[in-house]
């Protein structure tokens, strides 16, 4: 990572050019949300709006970690930790659709119990 | 003593300490935010209600980002700035990071007062209303506050302090209670609410109303002991009730004493018929379960052991506190030869009294448990006291009435297979209120030319083989069309587009909608400046009043946890991310304002200490780079 003097004055145009990236990117993910003409998908918010809206996101975060967090030069210990940060926390949001994607669903205790009993048969 | 790598990192890490430290950190609030971020996908995608998406306004959340992102900037600004050993650059950059956190909470604390003020109601169809409540005023007889000025009064440093009935702890009292005249009152007397009882008393006094105890509680059950005895007809007083729980709660704990003692011997006489009979012994356990004499050594003690578990489970079902079942027979739990029942005091848990005429009594909404449509008879509040006599007339009187709402109305008419349109004009509100029906049947005229100019504009669908797409009824599909948050749902900038074209064309029938044939046009009003950061200008615009008899109301709440899951998700992450940005202020305040000493003898570990500082907040800036389009866009 840039530690000298030097090399930090270097770097002090690619953090201005990343905080005016953020603000394009926060822009962009207003506009694309508001403008009607801008919209993507069918009319309204959908989930094209939804992948969009979070590939901006995404991109902005990547930006500040790497650039701002200095992560696209850093220790392999920061990159193990943090890694199995994301991995964990990702986990729980896959915990989500592994429930969603159960097929027995809660819906069927919901009918009196005569799922449950023609299962039982 | 001296702590190594606080400069210079380890050779093994290649990192000092602190930083190592803040990844760990980062990694939990990783793990943290992304559990809470989980919790948001799992309360959207299982609503039972329409989510209300791009609910909020968005100018506070991107004022607020920009503020962030801005801040993450003159963070590392303020670290390059120590790196290059320039104390004051430093100085400048950190003090704006640090004003940028403060300006973020102040807009934060603004959203948030918004939400605590503004009132919603899902009535009994779930129509949905939204809008303000007035205050009670101080005099008068009932006394909803109907003045437009009234009701936000406050906001325009109006506020008459005068003229508004204060409630014990000095709040003004909002229109929205429950009027009812008791003619008798239950407290519950392990937990009525003092403050509440006082001003019960209070009123009574008022109206001249004699509250007396309904009957004689006597705590002695009449053998003249020395438990207090109250006579039917004593007239209520704090003194009383307090006594009332005083003697409730005296007989409760000597009772429990009792019971604990006659169950201790009830248990020890079961205890020696086991002995005395060998109960769990070996033998009855191969008398009880023959089979077991086949099983090996080790197999036999397991189901030995478990036998005698299932054996003492079912012994306790022997014993109770007047009788113990044994082997040979019932015997009576006795105690120096008096039985339990003997020796049990009365406790009543509630002491009801009479009213001399009926006492009206007005509940705020938020304390009142019952359901109104169960037994409008009856009231319960929160602290357990019920109240018996008769609903006065309570609306909900809405001043300035911001958003109508069906969409849960439509999306049940769905589910049960019926015309959401037809269900919606069978609607309390649109069939009991002319200015509803006709916004409604506006909004209607609106939404036919939206979906014509969606059509004229964006057409039709085609397959793969080049020809239009069909619905199952035949019917062409068209590529873009309303959604049901246009169709269902009239925001306050649809509401105030329709009263303004009412007021212009008052006394000439519902007005005809002319939307422009452009496919973006929408039947809204154009918000100003100040109105896309606080919402409606109520001074300037027109919005209609709406009276909700309570019978209709099926829950109201303020934009609060309390109103539906999204609320709960959206205060639970960002307020706890609002907590992450006062967290990392403080800290990055103190290097500020606490540096100097260590930037003039080790400076290199005060970059060091703002380096982690600034992780710190870079990530706080990570989570609202997610959070403001997860709620505000989406």
């Amino acid at each position: 990572m840039a530690d000298s003097p030097e090399e930090i004055k270097k770097s002090i145009k690619t953090y201005l050019l990343v905080g005016a990236i953020l603000f394009a990117g926060t822009v962009a993910t207003v506009l694309v949300a508001t403008v009607p003409a801008l919209d993507i998908g069918g009319h309204g918010f959908d989930h094209w709006d939804m992948w969009l809206g979070l590939a901006i996101a995404t991109t902005k975060a990547s930006f500040v970690a790497a650039v701002f967090m200095h992560l696209n030069h850093e220790k392999a210990w920061v990159y193990w930790l943090f890694g199995m940060g994301l991995f964990f926390g990702a986990a729980m949001v896959f915990l989500i659709f592994l429930a969603k994607g159960d097929p027995i669903h809660y819906d069927r205790f919901e009918d009196g119990g005569v799922s449950a009993a023609v299962m039982s048969e | 003593m001296e702590i190594p790598y606080v400069v210079n990192p380890r050779k093994d890490t290649g990192l000092f300490n602190s930083k190592i430290a803040i990844w760990l950190f980062l990694a939990s609030e990783v793990m943290l935010f992304g559990g809470l971020f989980s919790g948001y996908v799992f309360l959207r995608i299982g609503a039972d209600y329409p989510w209300p998406e791009r609910t909020l306004p968005v100018l506070p959340g991107l004022i607020n980002t920009f503020i962030l992102i801005a801040s993450s900037v003159t963070v590392v600004f303020a670290w390059a700035a120590l790196k290059m050993r320039k104390w004051r650059q430093f100085q400048i950059f950190m003090g704006i990071t640090v004003a940028c956190a403060l300006i973020f909470m102040v807009f934060k604390g603004v959203e948030y007062g918004v939400k605590f003020k503004h009132q919603a109601l899902r009535m009994n169809d779930f129509t949905m209303v939204e809008g303000h409540i007035g205050y009670v005023k101080a005099k008068g007889g009932d006394d909803h506050a109907d003045d437009h000025a009234d009701d936000h009064g406050e906001e325009h440093g109006d506020d008459h302090a005068a003229d508004y009935a204060r409630d014990v702890h000095g709040e003004k009292i909002e229109a929205n209670q429950h009027v009812f005249a008791a003619e008798s009152v239950a407290f519950n007397l392990a937990r009525y609410h003092k403050p509440w009882a006082e001003d019960l008393i209070a009123e009574a006094a008022r109206e001249g109303v004699e509250v007396k105890l309904a009957e004689t509680l006597d705590f002695n059950a009449g053998e003249g002991g020395e438990e207090p005895v109250f006579e039917a007809g004593t007239v209520l007083s704090m003194d009383l009730l307090d006594d009332l729980a005083d003697a409730y709660a005296d007989n409760l704990t000597r009772n429990a004493t009792w019971r604990k003692r006659y169950l201790r011997k009830a248990w020890d006489i079961k205890w020696e018929d086991v002995e005395e009979n060998n109960l769990l012994g070996e033998a009855s356990f191969a008398a009880d379960f023959p089979k077991a004499l086949e099983l090996e050594s080790d197999e036999r003690k397991k189901a030995y052991t478990r036998w005698k578990a299932g054996m003492r489970a079912r012994m306790a079902q022997d014993v109770t506190i007047d009788e113990v079942k044994l082997s040979s027979g019932s015997k009576p739990v006795t105690i120096d030869d008096e039985s339990y029942a003997s020796r049990e005091l009365p406790a009543p848990g509630s002491a009801k009294f009479t009213c001399s005429k009926p006492l009206v009594l007005r509940q705020k909404s938020h304390d009142v448990i019952t359901d109104y449509k169960a037994d409008n008879s009856t009231i319960s509040l929160r602290d357990g006291t019920s109240l018996a006599g008769a609903y006065k007339p309570s609306p909900m009187d809405f001043h300035d009435v911001d958003g109508i709402d069906f969409q849960h109305l439509a999306m049940d008419a769905e589910k049960r297979n019926l015309d959401p349109e037809i269900t919606i004009e069978n609607s309390w509100l649109v069939k009991n209120n002319p200015v509803v029906a006709d916004l409604w049947t506006m909004h209607k005229d609106a939404i036919a030319q939206l979906e014509q100019n969606l059509i004229d504009h964006y057409g039709y669908r085609k397959g793969k083989d080049g020809k239009p797409l069909e619905d199952a009824a035949g019917n062409p599909v068209a590529k873009r069309v309303p959604t049901e948050k246009d169709r269902y749902r009239m925001g306050w900038q649809e509401i105030a587009y329709y009263m303004d074209l009412l007021d212009k064309h008052e006394g000439e029938g519902v007005p005809k909608i002319d939307l422009p044939k452009d496919a973006n046009a929408a039947p809204k009003v154009t918000m100003t400046p100040k109105e896309h950061f606080m919402g409606p200008d109520y001074g300037t615009r027109s919005f209609p009043h709406l009276t909700i008899p309570r019978s209709e109301v099926l829950l109201d709440a303020k934009f609060t946890p309390k109103w539906n899951s999204y609320y709960a998700i959206y205060f639970t992450i960002t307020g706890l991310h609002g907590l992450h940005v006062i967290g990392g202020a403080i800290v990055l305040a103190y290097y500020l304002f606490f540096g100097r000493s260590m930037y003039l003898s080790n400076p290199e570990w005060l970059a060091n200490r703002v380096e982690v500082g600034g992780l710190f907040w870079h990530f706080v800036d990570l989570v609202w780079i997610f959070a403001f389009p997860i709620f505000y866009l989406m």
